[in-house]
This record gives C-alpha cells, sequence and structure tokens, in this order.
C-alpha cells in the first residue's frame, strides 16, 4: 500500500517536472490541448474498459467515487501525451515519425506492465500485455489525429496567427 | 422506461443539438471550452461523491462511476462551450455579469427541479446556492482559460 501511494506521489511530482522541464514555453497551448484532449480520450476509453472487466485498479485514489485510477488517467498519462504531441516533428520522413511513435508507445506500456506486474495500482483481468500495447497504440493515435485536426488550419486559431504577427 | 433515463436520454440529444448551433469560424473555442470544463467537473464531481456530498443514484456506468457522467463529460461542458461561442465580450460590464448569473441561475434551477423530482441526483450535504456558486466559478475559470489560450499571443 505505501508503496502504491509513493508511485502516485511520484507520478504527480515527475508529472508537474516533467510540464516544466520539456514543454517549452512558446509550445504551452499545444501542450495544453494535448493534454486535455487525450484525457478525454482516455476516460471515455477507460469507462467501458473498466465496466467489462478489462482491467481493474485495486489501490486508487478516489475508491468510493470512481473504480478508476484517477492519476493515470487524468493526470499522468495525458502529460506524457503532452510532451510526446510537442516534441514530435510533423514534417521529418514518414520512417522517423513512425519510430517516434512506437518508441513512446512502447515504452508507456512497458511502463503499464511493469506497474501491473509488480504494484496493486493496476490489475490486468481480459487484457494481456500486447492488448494494453494495443490500446496505447489507439489511445495515441486518436488524440493525435484530433489534436492535428485542431491545429491543421492555423489562420483560424488565433494565438498561432498572433505569433506569425510578431515576427 | 423510468423517467430518469428518459431525463438523461433528452440531456443527450439536447446537448448534442446545441453542439450543431456552434458557427464553423468558433470551432476551436468550443473544443476548448469543452475540454477544459471536463478537467474541473471530472475532478470536483468525484471529489463531492467521494466526500458523501452528493450522489446520483440513477446513471450510466454505475458500477464503475458513481459520478454522473452524462452531466460532468458531456452536458455540462457543453454548456461551456456554449457560453464561450456566445459571450457578450464587447458588451458592458453589467450584462456581462448577467449572462454569468443567467447561465449560472438556469442550471441550478434545472439541479433543483430534478433532484426534488426524479432520483437522478441527491443533495446530501448540499444546497441550491453551493451548486449555483460552483458552476459560476467553473463557467468563470473555464472563460479566463479560454481568454488565455487565444488572444494573448505573446509567449
Amino acid at each position: 500500500m505505501l508503496m502504491e501511494r509513493l508511485i502516485l506521489v511520484a507520478m504527480w511530482l515527475f508529472g508537474f517536472v516533467g510540464l516544466f522541464l520539456f514543454i517549452p514555453r512558446k509550445d504551452r497551448r499545444k501542450g495544453f490541448l494535448a493534454f486535455l484532449m487525450f484525457q478525454a480520450v482516455i476516460w471515455l476509453c477507460d469507462i467501458p474498459a473498466f465496466k467489462y472487466d478489462l482491467l481493474r485498479a485495486p489501490v486508487r485514489e478516489l475508491p468510493k467515487a470512481t473504480d478508476l485510477p484517477l492519476t493515470i488517467d487524468y493526470f499522468f498519462y495525458p502529460v506524457l501525451f503532452a510532451i510526446y504531441y510537442v516534441h514530435r516533428r510533423s514534417k521529418g520522413n514518414l520512417w522517423s515519425r513512425i519510430t517516434y511513435f512506437f518508441v513512446w508507445v512502447s515504452v508507456i506500456s512497458l511502463f503499464d506492465i511493469v506497474i501491473e506486474r509488480y504494484t496493486d495500482l493496476l490489475e490486468y483481468e481480459f487484457l494481456k500485455w500486447y492488448g494494453m500495447w494495443m490500446y496505447i497504440v489507439f489511445l495515441f493515435y486518436v488524440s493525435q489525429v484530433c489534436c492535428n485536426w485542431f491545429f491543421k488550419d492555423k489562420a483560424l486559431f488565433q494565438a498561432e496567427r498572433w505569433e506569425m504577427n510578431e515576427n | 422506461m423510468r423517467i430518469e433515463w428518459w431525463l438523461l436520454l433528452s440531456v443527450w440529444v439536447v446537448a448534442t443539438g446545441i453542439l450543431f448551433f456552434i458557427p464553423k469560424n468558433k470551432i476551436r473555442l468550443a473544443v476548448v471550452a469543452f475540454l477544459f470544463q471536463q478537467i474541473i467537473t471530472f475532478l470536483i464531481g468525484l471529489v463531492v461523491v467521494e466526500f458523501g456530498l452528493l450522489e446520483y443514484p440513477v446513471r450510466l456506468f454505475p458500477t464503475v462511476n458513481r459520478t454522473s457522467f452524462t452531466f460532468e463529460y458531456y452536458a455540462f461542458p457543453v454548456i461551456c462551450a456554449a457560453f464561450n461561442v456566445w459571450y457578450p465580450n464587447h458588451r458592458s460590464n453589467l450584462i456581462q455579469v448577467g449572462y454569468y448569473v443567467g447561465f449560472s441561475s438556469v442550471l441550478t434551477i434545472a439541479e433543483v427541479i430534478i433532484e426534488k423530482y426524479t432520483s437522478l441526483i441527491n443533495y446530501i450535504h448540499w444546497d441550491w446556492y453551493t451548486s449555483l456558486i460552483t458552476i459560476g466559478v467553473a463557467l468563470y475559470i473555464a472563460r479566463e482559460f479560454c481568454v488565455w489560450f487565444f488572444t494573448k499571443g505573446e509567449v
């Protein structure tokens, strides 16, 4: 129990540190939007996933209010996605973009699998480790498509336009 | 079907209907308002249920989520999006304050009626003015965020 609590505290701590260190000031809006978008997607997908017992979160922050892991869904993974999204190159060649995507997704899945294996923060029920990998691929891909749509038309995005006028 | 389920269904339909009225050049504003409102309602909604201030006896996904998914994930964020899209930005302060009071009051009145006549929501340690204040504050925070997100271009 103590270890789980410490990990949750560490997630908040490293999440905030990560936000400050890895999101440049000029990309704050991009990072914020990616954070919000991923959160909306993971919440929507996790509710049915937990309802149909694909996985469980035995140790969690608000056990009476929800069966979902608040820190992971609400904060930590959205932060990771925001860092991922801000630093991805939209114009590099296809292979480097694909590699970048899959390295991120695989490292996060690995982290998730380790958490599942060695702590009570997560328990996979019907889900296998490769299922979690596919699930995270899906979450990242959907959020990325939505964020790309949002930033697609720069003329419509006022803050971007502002910056262009400045330069 | 019980009245509660009809109500939930109509809330989803009406909220989706509101989305269709959002002008095309304000879709991004609506998206930001919607998403940002979610992070407020998720957290506060869960915390008030955890501490037993409110309960939602009839709800979606009852086994995994003891808060109102309909209100917190969809209805209130949609209202917040509408609130921001049609915000009277260049009008007098009185009208702007009236706009806040109007939105908060209508939502609170609807909630009080729903609380009284259905089991969608039960107040335990909660009063109508708590709703009024929290809704107003939530709308205000989201509005400030949207203003920052879109108009202040400097870093």
